[in-house]
């Protein structure tokens, strides 16, 4: 009857007439702007579309952006309850500085202009003070791609401190150690096998545009395996769910790569062309030939205990099962993409192995970067060059890289409060950025008393959309707008393709569509609701603020090459990045007869044209590699970069160093020089040099870790007189669809789906445990204790208890920083002793928004996060998520909601954990290995320890 | 309706919902409270979890609810005033401006797919997004969709891939035993998820949202249940105690001009205060009592007149409100033939009173009948057990009036008494005994087991037992008026009792 179609053409974009929906079935026409933006939710930054209303001037609604390459105009969720954040009429609207005492609740409001001038001059007075240290930028996660590390690196502070270490650091280490690359980027869509370890169907790095493509995989006969203890909608929908005991994955993992190895179904020639098996062979078995064949024998000697029936035992999955899987795999070598980003990465001692046993099965079936296997984010994700980009820093923040840590992956941002309270260091202006560490990091109230005292943060600025915990607690609020409301440039490797994608504050654009005049004077927050304003052009009038003269020799950076002294302005920035730094870019805009800055405004993203299938075999040509020397094993080394370091300090100060790998450009695979990975080795490592010479040779190939919440290591079965066995392994950090960390309690829609996070038990627990339908349960960490509510499942494995960590939001006054997911909590103190007792759940007020009085749900959960001790990995620098706790029913006087913490004991449990570590220096006297990757990469010399 | 497009389907547009593909997400429940604005508490569409199997043999299942867009739409028939239609292109679509609050159609819908919308207090549903239809766009939970698990059937187009998969592959349709033949298709979805009797809400609540005692859930020990509901949407009840109120009322205003009518048949019609003047104005005030019921249970109570200026005749909403027009006329006369002291007046409405007092007892069958959602009222014996209950209710009404002026022939009053009380016992008894669809059977056990035991058991001892067992004592002992009297208070009390419990199990066997 009608020929249907998903979204408006874009060329009616600037005006789409549609028909209101709320009118209908009286035609009642409607004028629109439809601008796209990105999310601003997860990471995966998807396209958004804003349909902005001619006769109201007010964004109606936000679909997808249908020129959105990884998007493809879908969403999830949260990319319509952006409206909801938007149109939040909790929200903060202006700049607020804190009067009376740090957490008192009461604010001022000031003007943008007040709050850059203390806040630069708080800045610079530190720099003049030579403690460029006590700067610092602590930011969730980013959503933008290089941004705020130029900021940092204009000022020539290195001051970036990331939440990856309660994220990725395990994942990116595991990745990392095999490729160069600390991503992996899965080329679902074409793949056979999809192998699973996260739950990327609902949740996880790029679940839209992942789930996408794994579907699309599986609907064409992929079979799809999960590991996961509970059942999450990913395990649910695999064909193979494997709820195997938390922290055993790597040993499931090996025992499969051990069955591909046994039975021949590996691949031994891109082995051969592609691993670092000599090394491994040398390193590890002197007795044997340097020769492929070995391999086999070699493998399976280090493999030997990891058989299905060993599998049985120690994961608790079946063999046959295993077998079975393994059979598929090897059916199907260059077409199995993989995939872990958290999960069980992100939850165990040694939880980076999982990664590296996971990617290890990408190397024997050959599926690295080919059509349906797993690639690396550098080949995948689009960084353009940021302009205007200051040289690299001559700092080293210990508060954040400690000599403990020379492997962290990322800033150590967990033990921050903890190196405060120990006296290392101090920070005079502490940026939280979008980013919640009272309530998202572990061992909250460690932060809560830091962040109190004035003494170890002189300054704290949250840079926020919306109120959280810790911005509660800060001395500036600063109200940062949300994915319709900010410029940013994001791209991500969510499929076999590199693309970037355009935030801009959807209002400001559609002013420039009608017409009115953008000058350099103009500002985001002009267009945004209330003063709301965007960190970039933010950034550009701070920098001014702190260098108003230029002395400091920062505001260079923030200059108009334009008009010179006057600061730049996101048009010229922007415009020079899109016109210079993204290849195809150009030519594209202008056959569309843009600018392509104006290409941007009105298509939203720009897939990068460009083959990213295999690009390690691309040849690299004799000219490029004519300076190099050629070492044994085939790697054309370059002088003045890492690979040819001697070891000694004093060369350090010439050398440059690579953003990825060692600066060595080539290596030659059977005859031709090939580009290879971003290793030193240039190949994939199966033996990592870097692990060994660091101090962890016995983890230099692929090995399973038992894990600090190993099964076999709890007391999970009483004794004869019926004391103990209430040991249980929780799982605090599993994700639901519809709801993003602290960042989507201002959505209605979401919080009326998802609000509430009992602990999932299996029905034989709860029996044993004495834990009623429904009843109260006590959680006992090593710190402390949380009281929830019970939830009998299936779909969890006995031993295991889960509550999924987007819920137990508080606030601590009834009527401020209100959400649909924050309930009103209180909180007492005494000494070292913290506690938080629920006041009521979620009830409904009056607003200009009818809906929030028709808040219907009660529960907000319980903050678990609250109650666990940092438990860094003492490679990765990981926050290990999973507890150990004791399981038993709500004791009289329990309430639901009850967190009860004694943070002395966290800091016992902060050194425990600190002496696992094996710090510093490394070889030739370094921090860190130089070749890893880092954000804001010093200068080499800032690498060697004498070097303060 | 004539059949318009291809496989004879009035409904043109359809959707294919793959739960083969669907992963939970919630996007489309969230564009759609987008596109339509659609406040908290109520939803046009929603995920429903649910769980089955034994570790570590379980699975979640999805499967998203909504409008069925039927081609025998319910809805549209009980619809007094057209605000459910058929538009064009064949979509089952409302118009805001025409609904009365009646919510006569939430009961008509097998599927919970309609609720009150508490902004604009008219009764919405998804709409296909015709609004996005007219302009050539899909619905805003098809283009949301990551897994392009919601697909537009375009049963006009043979081309079209869910029409496709819709004729060859092996889909499914919710409650098909309904008879509305809908023309939303699921693939892959759990046999369970379709049919809300096999699963429930658990003790401990869903998996992550409150449960309320408006989310439809089967009793977790319930028989046939074999999956647990981790996720839905509550509904709330809608038709309560005014309407349970209103079936008593308008028992009483019928039931006693029946009985006047049987005195006027015995010869009575002479007598003017109880036959003539007192039973219509008995009547008269008890009809005024089911028209305030009636309209104050409109959630558009302004608008009741669109029930004769908007009338559908399809809908017994609208019958019914003629009919009780048609009784008001025959009291008015009824009255007149009173107050003139004219027996011939009388004589001549008794057959017409009659027949508009049967009317307006069993009316009712009929637009419960049209609430194809409640299996609970589309009983044959709804007819007999209404006009049962009306005799009983007149034969109260006389004998409580015997107490306080002079009624002829006491015995016979006592006799309709008697008999009404028992016949409706009885015809209860075969209800709650006989075999009936799995939705009558738990509705039955949720009205005499479960949560509306207590009313029921009250309907059935006051209002019935009791009162006959008065009345057979007073039959036989000849004790005077009191006694009947007692037992006409108790037979009214009783009945309303009864009639909550019927009405409130009858909406609550889970449709979703």
């Amino acid at each position: 009857m009608t020929d249907l179609t998903q979204y408006p053409p874009h060329e009616d974009w600037h005006d789409f007439t549609s028909l209101n929906a709320k009118a209908w079935p009286d035609r009642v026409e409607e004028h629109h702007s439809l601008v796209p933006t990105t999310c601003f939710n997860c990471e995966a930054a998807c396209g958004l579309l804003a349909h902005i209303n001619h006769e109201t001037g007010e964004i109606d609604k936000i679909e997808g952006n249908p020129l959105h390459p990884a998007s493809r105009g879908r969403n999830c969720a949260k990319g319509p309850a952006t409206l909801n954040q938007v149109h939040d009429t909790e929200r903060i609207l202006h700049p607020l500085k804190r009067v009376g005492e740090r957490g008192s609740g009461e604010w001022e409001r000031v003007t943008w202009a007040e709050a850059l001038t203390d806040i630069g001059s708080r800045i610079g007075a530190a720099m003049d003070e030579g403690h460029r240290d006590g700067i610092m930028y602590h930011v969730g996660r980013p959503g933008e791609d290089g941004y705020a590390d130029r900021v940092l690196k204009s000022w020539g502070v290195d001051g970036h401190n990331s939440h990856t270490n309660i994220c990725s650091s395990n994942a990116r280490i595991g990745y990392q150690s095999w490729m160069g690359h600390d991503r992996p980027s899965s080329d679902f869509a074409n793949a056979e096998v999809i192998f699973l370890i996260s739950a990327h169907l609902e949740a996880g790095h790029y679940f839209n545009p992942h789930a996408q493509r794994i579907i699309e995989a599986q609907t064409k006969g992929a079979t799809v395996i999960c590991v996961d203890p509970r059942l999450s909608n990913t395990g649910s929908k695999a064909d193979h769910w494997l709820p195997a005991w938390p922290g055993t994955e790597p040993f499931l993992l090996l025992t499969i790569a051990r069955l591909l190895i046994e039975s021949g179904t590996w691949q031994q020639d891109f082995v051969r062309r592609w691993v670092n098996w000599e090394t491994y062979l040398r390193e590890t078995r002197p007795d044997l030939p340097v020769e492929i064949e070995s391999m086999t024998e070699a493998w399976l000697d280090e493999y030997a205990e990891y058989t299905p029936e060993a599998a049985e035992e120690i994961c608790g999955v079946s063999g046959d099962q295993l077998r079975e899987i393994a059979e598929i795999i090897g059916a199907h070598p260059t077409k199995f993409a993989s995939h872990n980003w958290r999960a069980a990465g992100a939850g165990n001692l040694g939880g980076w192995q999982t990664a590296r046993c996971l990617f290890f099965l990408n190397v024997l079936t050959g599926s690295v970067a080919t059509v349906g296997g797993t690639s690396g984010t550098g080949w995948n994700k689009f960084k353009p060059a940021q302009p205007k980009g200051a040289p690299a820093l001559h700092e080293w923040n210990e508060l954040s890289w400690p000599k403990e840590f020379p492997l962290a992956y990322h800033e150590m941002s967990i033990l921050l409060p903890h190196f405060l309270n120990e006296g290392r260091g101090s920070l005079d202006v502490y940026f939280s950025r979008v980013y919640n560490p009272i309530w998202t990091n572990p061992d909250g109230f460690t932060w809560l008393e830091a962040l109190k005292d004035e003494s170890k943060v002189k300054c704290h600025v949250a840079l926020t959309p919306t109120w959280s915990e810790t911005a509660w607690f800060a001395d500036y609020v600063l109200p940062m707008g949300v994915g319709t409301e900010r410029h940013d440039v994001a791209s991500f490797e969510t499929h076999a393709g590199r693309w970037i994608g355009f935030r801009q504050p959807v209002m400001r654009r559609y002013a420039e569509i009608r017409g009115e005049e953008i000058t350099s004077d103009t500002r985001t927050h002009e267009f945004n609701p209330g003063e709301v304003w965007e960190e970039n052009e933010f950034w550009i009038d701070l920098s001014w603020h702190i260098d108003p003269d230029g002395s400091r020799g920062i505001r260079q950076w923030f200059e108009s090459d334009e008009t010179p002294g006057t600061p730049i302005t996101v048009d010229e920035y922007y415009g020079t990045m899109f016109a210079d730094s993204v290849p195809g870019l150009a030519d594209d805009a202008k056959a569309a007869g843009k600018t392509p800055l104006e290409y941007m405004r009105d298509v939203g993203a720009y897939a990068v044209p460009g083959d990213v299938i295999t690009p390690y075999e691309r040849i690299v040509a004799a000219d490029a590699v004519a300076d190099c020397v050629k070492d044994t094993d085939g790697v054309f080394r370059k002088p003045g970069t890492t690979g040819t370091w001697d070891g000694t300090p004093s060369t350090l100060k010439d050398m440059k160093l690579a953003p990825l790998g060692d600066g060595s450009p080539a290596v030659e695979v059977d005859g031709e020089i090939k580009e290879g990975f971003p290793t030193p080795s240039r190949k994939l490592e199966l033996f990592s040099d870097t692990l060994k010479d660091w101090g962890w040779p016995e983890y230099a190939t692929p090995t399973w870790i038992p894990s600090h919440v190993h099964h076999q290591d709890l007391d999970m079965e009483p004794a004869t007189d019926g004391t103990g066995g209430n040991e249980r392994i929780l799982l605090p950090t599993f994700r639901i669809p519809t709801l993003i960390h602290t960042r989507s309690a201002n959505s209605k829609w979401l919080n009326e789906i998802s609000h509430r996070h009992p602990l999932w038990i299996h029905p034989e627990d709860a029996e044993k445990l004495g834990i009623e339908e429904n009843g109260l349960v006590r959680v006992s960490t090593r710190i402390g204790h949380f009281v929830i509510a019970a939830w009998r499942t299936e779909g969890i494995r006995p031993g295991v208890v889960a509550a999924s960590h987007h819920m137990g939001r508080w606030r601590l006054e009834e009527d401020k920083a209100r959400s649909f997911g924050a309930g009103k909590a209180e909180l007492t103190n005494d000494g070292t002793s913290w506690k938080l007792t629920r006041t009521n759940g979620m009830t409904g007020w009056e607003s200009d928004d009818p809906d929030t009085e028709r808040v219907w749900w009660n529960d907000t959960g319980v903050h678990q996060n609250l109650t666990f001790s940092v438990q860094p990995d003492p490679i990765s620098g990981m926050q290990c998520w999973h507890q150990r706790v004791r399981i038993t029913p709500g004791e009289s006087g329990d309430q639901y909601g009850d967190v009860v913490v004694d943070t002395a004991k966290s800091r016992d449990a902060y050194h425990d954990w600190l002496a696992k570590t094996r710090p510093a220096p490394g070889p030739g006297g370094l921090r860190r290995p130089l070749w890893y990757a880092r954000p804001l990469k010093p200068s080499a010399e800032m690498y060697h320890l004498g070097t303060e | 309706m004539e059949p318009t497009g291809i496989g004879g389907r009035v409904t043109r547009l359809g959707f294919l919902l793959d739960s083969d593909s669907c992963i939970g997400c919630h996007a489309c429940t969230v564009a759609c409270k987008s596109e339509h604005d659609v406040p908290l508490g109520v939803n046009r569409t929603w995920v429903k979890y649910i769980e089955t199997g034994v570790f570590p043999n379980v699975a979640r299942h999805f499967s998203v609810m909504r409008c069925n867009q039927c081609e025998d739409a319910p809805c549209m028939t009980i619809c007094p005033t057209n605000a459910l239609y058929r538009a064009d292109n064949g979509v089952v679509d409302f118009d805001d401006s025409n609904c009365i609050g009646c919510k006569g159609c939430m009961n008509a819908c097998p599927y919970d797919a309609i609720y009150i919308n508490p902004a604009t207090n008219t009764a919405n549903k998804c709409n296909f997004c015709n609004h996005r239809v007219e302009v050539g766009l899909e619905p805003a939970c098809v283009i949301v969709c990551p897994t392009h698990a919601i697909k537009v059937a375009d049963f006009d187009d043979p081309l079209n891939q869910a029409t496709k998969i819709i004729g060859r592959e092996d889909v499914a349709v919710r409650a098909p035993e309904q008879g509305t033949n809908p023309q939303v298709y699921y693939r892959g979805a759990d046999q369970a998820s379709l049919n809300p009797l096999r699963t429930a809400i658990a003790a401990d609540g869903m998996i992550w949202a409150d449960t309320t005692a408006d989310h439809p859930t089967m009793p977790p020990d319930a028989e046939g249940v074999v999956a647990r509901t981790t996720y839905t949407t509550s509904h709330q009840m809608t038709w309560k105690e005014k309407v349970s109120g209103y079936l008593v009322t308008k028992a009483i205003a019928a039931g006693v001009m029946l009985v006047a009518g049987l005195l006027a048949l015995l010869g009575h019609s002479d007598v003017q205060a109880a036959v003539g003047v007192v039973p219509p104005m008995i009547a008269g005030v008890f009809l005024g009592l089911t028209g305030v019921l009636l309209v104050t249970d409109l959630k558009q109570p302004a608008r009741f007149h669109y029930l004769i200026t908007r009338g559908s005749w399809d809908s017994w909403l609208v019958k019914g409100a003629y009919i009780l027009m048609g009784f008001a006329v025959c009291l008015a006369l009824w009255w007149i033939g009173g107050l003139t002291e004219s027996a011939g007046l009388i004589d001549v409405m008794v057959i017409p009173t009659a027949l508009f007092a049967a009317g307006t007892a069993g009316y009712t069958a009929y637009l419960f009948g049209q609430c194809e959602g409640r299996d609970l009222w589309q009983s044959p014996l709804l007819l007999p057990t209404l006009l049962a209950q009306t005799v009983t209710a007149g034969g109260a009404v006389y004998a409580i009036l015997d107490l306080l002026m002079d009624v002829p022939d006491p015995e016979a009053i006592r006799w309709v008494l008697l008999g009404g009380a028992l016949s409706t016992a009885a015809l209860i008894a075969v209800e709650i005994t006989s075999k009936g669809t799995p939705h009558v059977e738990a509705a039955i056990r949720e009205m005499t087991e479960g949560r509306y035991q207590i009313k029921f058991l009250i309907g059935v001892v006051v209002g019935l037992l009791i009162p006959a067992a008065l009345v057979i004592i007073a039959l036989s002992a000849d004790s005077g008026a009191v006694l009947p009297a007692v037992a006409g208070v108790a037979a009214i009390v009783g009945m309303w009792f009864y009639e909550d419990s019927f009405v409130r199990a009858g909406q609550s066997v889970p449709l979703s």
